[in-house]
């Protein structure tokens, strides 16, 4: 399980990604995480939903308010305009960032 | 939602302004929420989704994390805040000790030589001492 020191600097995009591919509540991206990482990536929900919270103020994302199968209403987050373009930008910094480590730690990482 | 609030807003008691913290509160209440319904819709009883949920959230320190920048700005706003209360209570306890040795000495001739004072002095000493603890366990 990897720690989630080394990967916090990667949080706000790996939420921009989640939500570029569909709208979710809160507790639906945090499961996503860990399925998606077999629960490899141990992301503390106060961190996840804090890190939402900072993403909607600096309004990368949106919310909205959706109905749930059996009554009641969840919370829905969107990605916006503003949010593609920064993560589209972050995609192109962790390009180059890969082909720096690759460059220097050669085959070690191949 | 009652307790789920509670808990979110002992969470953030000290930390961030106002308006950051009613937002904080709002999102963090209303995620924990959702994962509580959901385990309640598969079939976990609701205080048992409460508990669990409460317990798998994570701590204040786990919130600063998402703000790496603030996060010792915020701590440090905090210890500076409760080093000033520490220091108020100080001089709130002089001043009632003070006022109560001043009428306890004034008025002799009416409470003779109880000195009465030492009881005010030793009981308000609840208050420097709570203040000095809060400070002493952010400083840390």
């Amino acid at each position: 399980m990897i720690s989630s020191d080394i990967i916090r600097g990667h949080i706000d995009t790996i939420i921009l990604k989640l939500l570029s591919e569909r709208d979710m509540y809160g507790y639906e991206l945090a499961n996503e995480i860990k399925t998606r990482t077999s629960n490899q990536f141990d992301i503390k929900e106060a961190t996840l939903y804090s890190v939402v919270q900072r993403l909607e103020s600096r309004e990368l994302i949106s919310s909205y308010t959706g109905e749930k199968t059996h009554g009641g209403q969840r919370r829905y987050y969107k990605i916006t305009p503003l949010g593609k373009a920064y993560y589209r930008e972050t995609i192109a910094e962790w390009k180059v960032l890969q082909d720096i480590m690759r460059a220097i730690m050669g085959d070690d990482i191949r | 939602m009652n307790k789920i609030k509670k808990f979110v807003s002992k969470l953030l008691k000290g930390y961030f302004n106002e308006q950051d913290k009613r937002e904080l509160i709002d999102i963090l209440s209303t995620s924990l929420q959702e994962k509580v319904d959901d385990l309640v819709e598969q079939g976990t009883p609701v205080d048992a989704a409460i508990s669990r949920s409460i317990q798998e959230f994570g701590s204040t320190d786990d919130v600063l994390q998402a703000f790496p920048g603030q996060k010792s700005e915020l701590r440090q706003n905090l210890v500076s805040k409760r080093r000033s209360n520490f220091l108020f209570s100080l001089f709130g306890y002089a001043v009632i000790v003070g006022l109560s040795l001043f009428i306890n000495l004034w008025f002799k001739s009416f409470f003779g030589d109880f000195l009465w004072f030492v009881v005010v002095a030793i009981g308000a000493l609840f208050w420097p001492g709570a203040m000095f603890y809060l400070y002493r366990s952010v400083k840390k």
